[in-house]
This record gives structure tokens, sequence and C-alpha cells, in this order.
């Protein structure tokens, strides 16, 4: 029973210890390994999807690209995308719904980016300030408006992230909690509903996930 | 997974057919590797225990399974106690007792649950085959490359051999050549020596003819000075009688010549 509609977003083991986030390590358990030479299917869907991801980013990373820069980034994908999509699985806790666990990932990479570039590349972190082909008149409006968007990188990368699970989440839970207390007709119409959505949630899953790591890519580019 | 670890016991490890590993390692084993998932004799290092923990054996199919997900195993293990149904009655009974005492609620979650059953079943049976087919046609394209790689190093090397071979062949018709050299040099050899032969009989006879032009000259100018000396000696040899007698003798002979003539 639901003390409130954000109670299914709290751990439900002990006060003292949340064994809640131990679920963020669920994805070791469906990564498949590598221990023959030929792989099987599900790690040639997996392997295809680094490989397509992997050119995407060396896309946007095209100037500064060196070999192994999307190995970070694409662990970054799929952890967060396995979270994302192993939370709408029922009972099980999507740890990326929580800020903690976005800002514990947006916040070390933005830091990083914003600390190598500002004290290596200072003078063309200002100039970056003010983007090319503005206006004179609005050259002093711009900066604020560039440093203001600079400052809230991290928090809108967090909380895109996480305002997009609980959003799907909380639709998903208000949907099942009118049909338990409904009919069998109801029940099947709700469920119906439930299906478009749940298939809505996968995507938006896999989006977000690409989204943010896209994101992050295009910031770490901005430095070069 | 764990309980299929449980009930499976040695022997049917062996009636499981399986890809055996030995085909794709890198140390040496030598020997062909059995359809059958018997373990191939290697060379292993000491440490392993191959006895107690053996290698995974990679499996060619997956489980057998009933309704999608329940593995075959266990309506084996009831079948001898309770017969066809017995799974299917503890499975339904089960699953009455914990909604009835309310062990298991049927809470949102579970109507989402339910929901995504459905998706993952209708997505199984409609998508199922295509993608396992693409999926099989990448994996078959993966092994072809490891395959192709294998294949084209041994016809490499095979073609290396009949090279060889040929090669072989080649130099034993070599040995024909010599025999023909040899002779064609011992040709060479017999025409020089006939030539410098056929030279040394031209000198030879250069240096007679010489001799026999020498003693020709010499003998022919002997003769025309002895004719010279004869002819001198008879001239002077002649008196002046003699002359004029002679003189008259052949006019009295051109008279009666003419007369005969007339």
């Amino acid at each position: 029973m639901m003390t409130n509609l954000f109670s299914i977003f709290d751990p439900s083991t002990s006060q003292s210890i949340s064994l809640n986030w131990v679920s963020t390590l669920l994805i070791i358990l469906s990564t498949p390994y590598l221990y023959w030479v030929i792989p099987s299917r599900l790690q040639i869907l997996i392997i295809n999807m680094f490989n397509i991801l992997n050119k995407e980013l060396s896309i946007l990373l095209s100037n500064s690209k060196k070999p192994g820069m999307t190995f970070l980034l694409i662990s970054l994908f799929w952890l967060i995308s396995m979270n994302n999509s192993l939370g709408l699985l029922p009972h099980i806790f999507t740890s990326t719904s929580h800020i903690m666990m976005t800002l514990s990932l947006a916040l070390p990479i933005w830091m990083t980016i914003m600390l190598f570039g500002w004290l290596n590349n200072t003078t063309h972190m200002f100039a970056h300030l003010v983007p090319q082909g503005t206006p004179p008149a609005l050259m002093m409006f711009m900066v604020c408006i560039e440093s203001i968007s600079n400052l809230i990188r991290p928090i809108t990368l967090s909380v895109r992230l996480a305002a997009n699970m609980i959003a799907g989440h909380l639709l998903l839970t208000l949907l099942s909690n009118s049909a338990v207390m409904s009919s069998l007709s109801t029940t099947l119409t709700i469920s119906i509903a439930q299906i478009a959505l749940l298939t809505l949630e996968m995507a938006v899953a896999l989006i977000q996930a690409y989204v943010f790591v896209v994101l992050s890519t295009l910031y770490s580019t901005e430095i070069h | 997974m764990l309980s299929r670890l449980a009930l499976r016991g040695n022997h049917l490890q062996h009636a499981i057919p399986t890809l055996s590993v030995s085909q794709f390692r890198l140390s040496s084993s030598s020997q062909p590797t059995s359809p059958k998932g018997q373990q191939p004799a290697t060379v292993t290092a000491e440490e392993r225990d191959l006895v107690n923990f053996p290698r995974p054996l990679r499996p060619m199919y997956s489980g057998k399974v009933r309704l999608g997900f329940i593995p075959e195993e266990w309506f084996q293990f009831f079948y001898k106690k309770t017969g066809v149904t017995g799974p299917y009655l503890f499975g339904s009974g089960l699953i009455t007792y914990l909604c009835s005492k309310e062990i298991f609620i049927l809470e949102h979650e579970f109507y989402t649950g339910l929901c995504i059953a459905i998706m993952v079943i209708f997505a199984a049976k409609k998508f199922g085959p295509g993608v396992s087919k693409y999926l099989d046609k990448e994996i078959a394209e993966y092994e072809g490359m490891w395959n192709d790689y294998k294949d084209s190093s041994v016809k490499s090397i095979e073609d290396a051999i009949a090279e060889e071979k040929k090669e072989q062949w080649r130099l034993e018709g070599q040995k024909m050549l010599f025999d023909a050299k040899r002779e064609n040099v011992q040709l060479q050899l017999e025409s020089e020596y006939r030539h410098r032969l056929m030279q040394v009989y031209e000198e030879v006879k250069k240096r007679m003819d010489y001799q026999v032009q020498l003693v020709n000259t010499r003998r022919m100018l002997e003769q025309k000075h002895m004719v010279n000396w004869i002819v001198d000696s008879v001239i002077k040899g002649i008196s002046p009688q003699q002359e004029k007698e002679a003189l008259q003798k052949c006019m009295s002979d051109l008279k009666s010549l003419a007369a005969s003539v007339h």
C-alpha cells in the first residue's frame, strides 16, 4: 500500500541500511561474458549497439578524437539504459530516478570538464562565452546567459534523467492503481493503455541514456 | 539456473550436444574434436584440476522449457511421483496459496508486470524468428570470418607446398639438362678440335706448297738458263761457211716449193 504517490521511489529495505542501491549492479548480471570466441545472439546485439554508438560519438568528437575516448561514454550509456529499462520491471528499484544517483553521474563529468577547461584553456573558455555571430549590442547579455547555462549543466543533466524516470513510473503507477480497484473490463482497457505507455517508457529509457551521453560528449568537445 | 545445476547429474551432460571449445583454442591440442560433449584431451597447466572443475562447454541449443520459462528438468523431477499433471497442479496450488494468503499481493506492480508479460510474449512470438535469423546470420558471419582466416591460411600453406613440389619437379628436369649441356660442351670441344686440326693441315699445306713452288721455280729457271746457254753455244758454234750453205739450201727449197705450187 502506498502512503503517497512517491513512495514507490522510496527504499523498501531497512531504514538504516538501504540495500536498494544494489539494484544498480544488476547490469553485471545482464551483461553476457565473453568466455568463448564466437559471440552468442545477445552478445551480437550488444556489440552491434556499442559499434553504432561508437560511430555516433566518434562523429561528434571528430577533431579531438583519440582511440578509446568513447569507452567511458559507452559504459555510461550501458549503465544508465540498463538501470532505466530494468526499473520498468515490477518490484525492481529504479536507481536513476533518484537525483542522488544521476547527480553523482553528472557532476563529476561536468566538474572535470570545467576544471580542465578553465585551468588549461582559460582564454578559450572565456571566448566561448560569446558565441560566434552575436550582434555587439547583445554581447553583455550573452556572457550572462552563457555562464548561467554552463553553471546549470550538471543540474540539467541529472534532473532531466531523474524527472523522465519519475514521470514515466508515476504514470504507470497511477494507471495500475486504478486497475487494482476496478472491474475486469476496465482492467483490460487500462492494460492496453499501459502497454502503450510501457512501449513509450522503454523508448524513453534508451533515449534518455543516449541524450545524457551525447550531451556529455558535446560538453567535452567544447573545451578542446 | 541453480536448480538445473542441482538436478542435472553428470550423465545428463554427455547427452547434451555441445560445441567443443578446443576448435578455437590456441593452445596445443592436436586431437580432433568429438561431436558429443566429451572433454577433449588437451595440454593443460598442472594447477588446474580438470576432473572436479571441468572447463565450461557451450551448449548448442538452449535448455528445453515448458510454457516459455519453466525448465523441463522440473517436470521430470515430478514425473516419478505425480505423473504428468503433477507440476501443473503444484504450480497452480502454489499460486492460489500465495494469492489467497496475500503473500503475493496483487498490487499496482503486478498489473504492470502483467502488461510487460503480454508485451514480451507478443514480441517474442512476432519478432522472435526474424530477430534470431538476423542474429544467427551475424554469428555465422563472425564464425565465417574466423573460419575464412583459418581456411585461407591452410590454403596458402597448401599452395606453398604445391609450389615447392613443382620446384622440386622442375629441378628434376634440370638433371636432364645436365646431360644435354654436357653433350653440347663435348660437341663444341669436338668442333673446335676439328677446326684447329683443319688449321694445322692448311698451314702445313701452305708450307709444302711453298716448297713445291720453290722447287718448280728453281727448275724453270734452270731450264731456261740451260736453253739459253745451249742456244747461245749453238749460235756461237755456227761458222759463216755453214751459214751460207744453210741459207742457199733454204732458198733452193723455197724455189722448188714455189715451182710445185704453180
